[in-house]
């Protein structure tokens, strides 16, 4: 009888989950599936349109492969076991440019490799130098660009190096402030960032017989970003705020510094991207990002082929993601709020468009949640724009709540697939994303007015949101986590320090906890470096109260509620030390902490497994303190 | 009766032999909780020392932990006016803080006038500052780097230490990774007699510069900036806080050396050293016996209480016992005496009509006078025998509820008179006297009611002098209950007597029942009226007489 009994409560048990699962909560999809490798990814078209490479996982870790356009049979070029390799570029038809690493020792080299697989080979065999690279793709005379910092360790001169013959030749000496360099479409070195910390100039010159010319200096606070040299002679498309609060698409005289024209201009939102064609030396479109990427065409073909495009993968966001050098084969990429989207090949001349692969096979779009731009008015009157996403088959009341502020602060949300959204709203969670002030995207006003106010306005905007979401009925107050990387981190950790009456629990990966330490990592020999860090952060003596007081190190005896900390050991920005003393610290006084230490990370985790590993132990914090 | 005595005497020495013992236990007892409390008291009086000890040094332990290391988090950062504000802090929170002394400190490879200077290496005070109790607001400056070869060796004695200790931290540094918690600890801290001097601690990439710059010659480098502190403080300042008062009445802190000298006769002591900067120093603690003595007490006092309690509760069940063994005496002596008694009682008719029967055998003739004499003789013998028998009988029946009742319509003058008539013939001298008031019949069972009758009639004849001979009965009315009293002038009865008289076996002893009398008689009685939902009870006076009365429920 007992037996009968046991099995009876055992049935009612089962019909109980399943009348659970069947009751509209959707299905919990696995970790794995949300945060993998993904399949196939970064296509790339060569030179001539016959070969596509691209990254596929292999042990685990992204490496190149190659297929024949036409052909299914694959070859694999690099084995990198340590690391993913991000990046790699086509120099011609044969010959394949990648940087990788070796025994995670962060110091990526550049190797060579052919097609077929064969001659993989270090082209900068010194092991002290480090390797920028200016331009790799389609190479003229199959001669790379490279930035190399050869002649002194803190300084990058500009280098030729032929990948056939090995012969490596200096094009430009570093004054000592250039940060970056362009080439133009025939591969001459033109154009020079140079960066005081400050002040920002860009030095130009018509041939490469010319030496180096001012164009014109602007503030930190604006920013010229080159995009490609016009048709015309000295003449330069760039994205400009100089002079103005939008950034906006522009013509800029080479010969005296001025703009042009401007080209085109929102007047709400900065213009964010320009496509831009090296074969025709033209834009093809511009983009700007109000709630999601938006874009205008410049040019009748390129306007054509995307309203093609539309037609045959109608309610997805495409991208061009690659051409070949005629222009005529593009990759493009897809994507929703719901799907990580899938590679295709289209022929511009046939209008002929085939799938090359899906990112993620694993996820299915379905199962995967909206995400609703929402705006809201801060305390202070200023209006915010963000994003809410709702779990699948539960009502929109009285949810439990996670906050997820972007890392930057300089940086921005916006409206694409993200899988940490996912994960959580999969898991049941309301996702709060919110571009809070010191954003960018908005403008150069709204960005600076996050200057000096981490832990201030930017971090009240935060609060504000979760407040506005309360009053909604949309989140139950009593279940609300806040979870961030870097300074998403900060504003997790700031958060429990001084809203403790907010928030249930909360999780900071790689967060700052010490504004005197995130200034310290300049070093002094970077000197002008800190005058701009410490416009946008504060002045480490002279504000030395100020950054006491916004630093959760300095406050762990406000702290409350559980926290979950990850931290990789070797993260520079984020000194492991300190985190080891704040949870310390708290531990001590009977707080609940999970510490996970990655031994072989920085600040952002790299490899899958601790990746991994991570989201695994955010889903147990999160189930234990914020659901019922 | 004779065998019945050492029975009874074993029993109370059993009796007497468990209350001695248990005495003795409670004694032992109360013996070893005393002393175990004291030992306790005792041993808590050592080892508690530990637990205010740590309550005591427990602010001490927050700033060597959280308050000291907080300067690293500046990173280098503070200067008069943060440090100022910083070290304000501290003092404000821990009162053992008497003042703070701040370097501003600059590391360089530049030629320098004050601090040290090692290889390339130099470390120098920019500014040396005072911040503490009776320095107004603000840092007082006592150093300048302004005014070059100013600083004094005494202003700059922890200085010196620490710029030599890290000095030689960064020569054979490894750079590679930051200082580990061994060599942080034996570099950036100087802990001496009550002060404690502190260097932040330079991160890994700040280490690789600092080692370069003392070992390779190069250009004028920058200025690394560095805090250290110097912490001046006093034990006796230590909050103390005595978690057990009632254990330690006098908590000191005293030099490491001091060895108390009494003056008020014994003390018991304890101590405990401090930790750190405070290493100078003990914790003393002391009590006077007398004041440990009330703990003791104060602790023992529950314990001889319960104690008591379970000796109570033993006597309780040894009284229990004694009584149930008391009982069952009684209840074996009364058995005892009744078949003695029964015994006679069966042997005198017996005897008479054995004798009767050896007549009849020997005699070779008998007269008709002689035989009808015998008959007579072995009738009555035989009749007296049977009566016997019936009163066991019936009284086994009445004690088994075995009879029945049944209720028939007594006239009380007619049946008064009847039984009274049939009493008196073979008592000729005795005076029965009966007096009937307001009530003439009841419905009962004449029977059982004669036989209550018979025995108290019995009773009074047979306890009454021959000179007293009479019994008044009188019947009569009363609420919902008709009363008998028979009221006679014999020998009566003590107090406690009436109170057994009604127990089954129990007999008076005395003169007028040496013979048979079984101790069944009134206890018969009782049977019966309580099973006819009466009541019997008893009034006496020794030498006066006494009086019975039944009560039974009126019914007609």
């Amino acid at each position: 009888m007992i037996r009968i009994v046991k099995q009876f409560f055992f049935f009612s048990l089962f019909a109980g989950l399943f009348a659970c699962s069947g009751g509209g909560a959707a299905r919990q999809i696995p970790i794995e599936d949300f945060f993998k490798n993904p399949e196939k990814t970064a296509f790339k078209l060569s030179p001539d349109g016959q070969y596509i490479a691209y990254l596929q996982p292999y042990k685990n870790r992204l490496n190149i492969h190659v297929r024949k356009l036409d052909e299914q049979k694959t070859l694999r070029l690099s084995s990198g076991l340590d690391r993913n390799i991000s990046n790699f570029y086509w120099a011609n038809n044969e010959q394949i440019l990648y940087l990788k690493d070796s025994d995670g020792d962060e110091n990526r080299r550049l190797y060579a490799v052919n097609k077929d697989g064969s001659q993989t080979r270090l082209l900068i065999p010194d092991t002290k130098v480090r390797v920028r690279i200016i331009s790799a793709d389609a190479l003229p005379n199959n001669e790379v660009l490279l930035a190399l910092n050869k002649r002194d360790s803190t300084i990058f001169d500009a280098y030729r190096l032929n990948i056939v013959t090995g012969v490596l030749k200096l094009v430009a000496k570093n004054t000592g402030t250039i940060t970056d360099w362009m080439a133009d479409a025939k591969g001459q070195l033109r154009l020079a960032m140079s960066n005081d910390g400050v002040n920002e100039t860009i030095l130009y010159r018509t041939t490469e017989a010319q030496s180096f010319k001012t164009l014109f200096t602007t503030n930190f606070k604006s920013s010229v970003r080159p995009i490609g040299f016009c048709p015309e002679k000295d003449c330069l498309y760039a994205l400009s705020n100089r002079g103005r609060d939008k950034t906006a698409l522009v013509e800029i005289d080479c010969r005296t510094g001025k703009e042009i024209r401007v080209i085109f201009n929102t007047g709400n939102v900065d213009v964010s991207d320009a496509e831009y064609s090296t074969l025709h030396q033209k834009i093809r479109y511009a983009t700007y990002t109000t709630w999601k990427s938006q874009r205008v065409f410049l040019d009748e073909e390129s306007k054509r082929i995307f309203a093609d495009l539309s037609k045959k993968l109608p309610a997805t966001e495409i991208r061009l993601s690659s051409t070949n050098a005629e222009e005529d084969k593009w990759i493009i990429r897809t994507f929703t709020d719901k799907n990580p989207g899938a590679f295709y090949l289209y022929h511009v001349k046939t209008k002929k468009l085939s799938q090359l692969a899906v990112i993620n096979t694993a996820i299915k779009p379905m199962e995967l949640c909206a995400m609703k731009a929402v705006s809201y008015t801060a305390a202070d009157g200023q209006p915010l724009q963000g994003y809410l996403t709702l779990p699948q088959g539960k009502s929109p009341k009285n949810l439990p709540l996670v906050v997820l502020p972007h890392g930057g602060p300089g940086a921005r949300n916006t409206w694409t697939y993200n899988a940490e959204v996912q994960f959580l709203a999969n898991r049941g969670y309301a996702v709060f994303q919110v571009n809070y002030r010191g954003s960018t995207g908005y403008g150069k006003k709204f960005w600076t007015a996050g200057f000096k106010q981490w832990g201030k306005r930017s971090q009240h905007d935060i609060t504000d949101g979760v407040h506005w979401l309360i009053k909604q009925g949309i989140v139950d107050p009593k279940r609300v986590g806040i979870y961030g990387f870097s300074f998403g981190g900060y504003s997790a950790l700031w958060g429990l320090c001084f809203e403790p009456n907010l928030y249930a629990c909360g999780a900071s990966y790689s967060g700052l906890s010490n504004l005197f330490s995130y200034l310290k990592d300049i070093p002094p020999y970077y000197k002008p470096y800190r005058l701009m860090y410490e416009e946008m952060v504060g002045n480490p003596e002279a504000d030395a109260d100020y950054f006491r007081q916004v630093s959760p190190i300095f406050h762990t005896e406000n702290i409350v509620a559980p926290l979950l900390v990850a931290q990789g050991a070797r993260d520079s920005r984020v000194n492991i030390t300190e985190t080891d003393q704040l949870v310390k610290q708290l531990r001590k006084r009977g707080i609940s902490v999970t510490y996970l230490v990655k031994q072989k990370e920085g600040h952002l985790f790299r490899n899958e497994e601790n990746r991994l590993d991570f989201y695994r132990h955010l889903e147990v914090f999160l189930a234990k303190h914020l659901q019922n | 009766m004779e065998h019945s005595q050492p029975i009874y005497r074993k029993n109370l020495s059993l009796i007497i032999s468990f209350m001695v013992l248990i005495t003795i236990s409670l004694l032992i007892a109360i013996l070893l909780a005393y002393n175990f409390t004291k030992k306790y008291v005792e041993n808590e009086f050592a080892a508690d020392k530990v637990e205010v000890f740590e309550r005591t040094i427990q602010p001490y332990t927050n700033f060597f932990q959280q308050g000291i290391p907080e300067v690293s988090y500046y990173h280098g950062y503070l200067d008069s006016a943060s440090a100022d504000s910083y070290a304000r802090r501290l003092i404000a929170r821990y009162a053992f803080i008497e003042k703070v002394i701040f370097y501003d400190t600059e590391v360089s490879n530049w030629p320098i006038s004050d601090g040290i200077k090692a290889g390339y290496f130099s470390v120098q005070p920019k500014a040396i500052y005072q911040i503490g109790p009776g320095v107004r607001k603000g840092a007082q400056v006592i150093f300048s780097s302004k005014n070059p070869n100013t600083l004094s060796l005494k202003t700059a004695d922890e200085f010196n230490k620490m710029a030599i200790k890290l000095n030689k931290y960064v020569e054979s540094a490894d750079t590679t990774q930051a200082p580990s918690p061994d060599e942080t600890f034996a570099t950036f801290y100087g802990i001496d007699a009550n002060k404690i001097s502190y260097l932040n601690v330079p991160r890994k990439e700040e280490l690789a510069m600092f080692k370069k710059l003392m070992l390779v010659k190069q250009a004028k480098s920058p200025v690394f900036e560095k805090d250290m502190f110097t912490f001046y403080l006093n034990p006796k300042r230590l909050r103390l806080v005595n978690t057990r008062p009632e254990l330690y009445q006098q908590l000191k802190i005293v030099p490491l050396v001091f060895e108390p000298l009494s003056t008020e006769g014994e003390q018991l002591t304890t101590e405990i050293a401090l930790p750190g900067a405070f290493s100078g120093y003990k914790l003393h603690f002391s009590s006077s016996p007398a004041f440990l003595k009330t703990e003791i007490y104060h602790r023992f006092l529950p314990i001889f209480g319960a104690i008591l309690l379970i000796y109570a509760f033993l006597l309780l069940i040894a009284y229990l016992i004694y009584r149930n063994l008391f009982i069952n005496q009684q209840l074996f002596k009364l058995q005892y005496d009744f078949i003695n008694n029964l015994t006679h009682e069966f042997k005198t008719p017996l005897s008479v009509i054995k004798v009767a029967g050896n007549n009849i055998g020997s005699s070779s003739n008998l007269s008709i006078a002689e035989r009808k004499r015998y008959a007579t003789i072995l009738d009555q013998e035989v009749e007296k025998l049977n009566t016997l028998m019936n009163k066991l009988l019936s009284f086994t029946q009445l004690e088994n509820k075995s009879i029945t009742w049944k209720a028939e319509r007594i006239v009380l003058a007619d049946f008064c008179s009847a039984i009274t008539h049939a009493f008196l013939l073979d008592k000729p001298g005795f005076l029965l006297n009966i007096d009937i008031k307001g009530v003439t019949e009841i419905q009962s069972d004449p029977i059982l009611l004669s036989s209550i009758f018979n025995n108290l009639m019995d009773n009074a004849y047979k306890y009454s002098p021959p000179d007293r001979q009479e019994l008044a009965i009188e019947i009569k009315k009363e609420g919902a209950y008709i009363l008998f009293l028979f009221k006679d002038k014999g020998i009566g009865m003590t107090k406690s007597d009436a109170k057994h008289i009604f127990k089954k076996f129990y007999r008076i002893e005395n003169q007028y029942n040496q013979h048979g009398s079984v101790g069944l008689g009134l206890a018969f009685c009782k049977e019966l009226v309580n099973f006819m939902k009466g009541d019997i009870t008893v009034k006496s006076q020794p030498g006066k007489g006494s009086t019975f009365i039944v009560s039974i429920p009126y019914t007609h």
